[in-house]
């Protein structure tokens, strides 16, 4: 087996850990508040966690300078989301103004 | 059921597009047909596809890869936890069956409607969800492959993208953005110095365990 698929069977088991086994327990009693705010706040810490570091590190060094893209891009794609744009309409909008600055850079 | 396959038809072109969109990148980034599609259907989670996708393009080690998917899903348990009481009855084969199509929009779709939600609504509408998303991958996968040189169009910039639209959506109490800023920051340091990815978990989790220990408790 190659190791993409390895991957993928490693990751459909982890996701279906965090699906099946509250769900199969029928919980009968709510989770503590504590533990719902803090299932609530993963993804809010998670995806900036994710995002940021895509954007602003490039090869292990901070990328800040304005002649950088995808900085731009990400403003871009935060306001309009921000704003209520579409997702989808949001993104293409941000990966069009990447391709535009490396296009004239 | 067929309230919920209805009332989820509005959201059924961009769950389709959004998977389009993931077939596409994903074919880029060098996955085969076959693991794009392998992937939708075995994990079936849009965001956490797309966190391993450049992982996976990158070499990322394969633990961090799998830890870092279970830590995307984590807010599954919350849907189960709420979802489960309204399935008593149901044959435990069937609920390890629709455990798996737990997902953000059909879980919206359910608790809009009526809280408790009601089982048929969810179920009728995971079902046009799934349908949805795994149909779209296949229609990005058929198209995905005929692009060149993806960076040539911002192409790679569309997962930061995609990640950063999900967080500015989410963003509506000022403790959020609190939230949102201090593990951006911590993230980025961490790069700097974590070697393989990990700074997502490390930050995700640190940062959300301190916020959830520190802010008030409020229900939504």
């Amino acid at each position: 087996m190659s190791r993409v698929w390895l991957v993928i069977v490693g990751m459909a088991v982890a996701t279906y850990l965090t699906r099946a086994p509250m769900f199969l327990a029928l919980a009968h009693r709510p989770l503590p508040p504590r533990v719902r705010l803090w299932l609530r706040l993963v993804p809010l810490a998670v995806l900036p966690a994710l995002a940021l570091p895509m954007v602003l590190v490039r090869d292990g060094r901070l990328a800040l300078g304005l002649a950088h893209p995808p900085l731009w891009g990400a403003v871009v794609v935060f306001v309009l989301a921000a704003r209520g744009v579409n997702l989808l309409v949001s993104v293409a909008a941000a990966v069009a103004v990447v391709a535009l600055l490396r296009a004239l850079g | 059921m067929r309230e919920g396959l209805v009332a989820s038809l509005a959201l059924v072109p961009s769950v389709f597009v959004y998977g389009s969109v993931f077939g596409g990148l994903a074919v880029q980034a060098g996955l085969t047909p076959a693991q794009v599609l392998g992937m939708s259907v075995l994990v079936f989670a849009g965001a956490a596809q797309f966190v391993a996708v450049p992982m996976i393009a990158a070499g990322t080690p394969l633990l961090a890869i799998i830890v870092t998917t279970y830590v995307v899903n984590m807010r599954h348990y919350l849907m189960a936890a709420t979802l489960a009481p309204s399935f008593r009855g149901f044959h435990r084969l069937w609920l390890a069956l629709i455990a798996h199509l737990i997902n953000d929009e059909s879980f919206a779709v359910a608790v809009a409607r009526s809280r408790p939600p009601d089982a048929r609504v969810y179920l009728g509408s995971a079902l046009a969800i799934s349908g949805a998303f795994v149909g779209g991958v296949g229609v990005g996968v058929a198209l995905g492959g005929l692009v060149e040189r993806p960076e040539r169009y911002g192409l790679d910039f569309a997962f930061p993208a995609v990640f950063l639209a999900l967080v500015a959506v989410q963003l509506r109490r000022r403790t959020d953005w609190l939230i949102a800023v201090s593990a951006a920051a911590f993230a980025v340091l961490l790069a700097l110095v974590l070697p393989g990815n990990w700074h997502i978990v490390v930050a995700g989790l640190a940062v959300s365990a301190l916020g959830a220990r520190v802010l008030p408790v409020e229900e939504p």
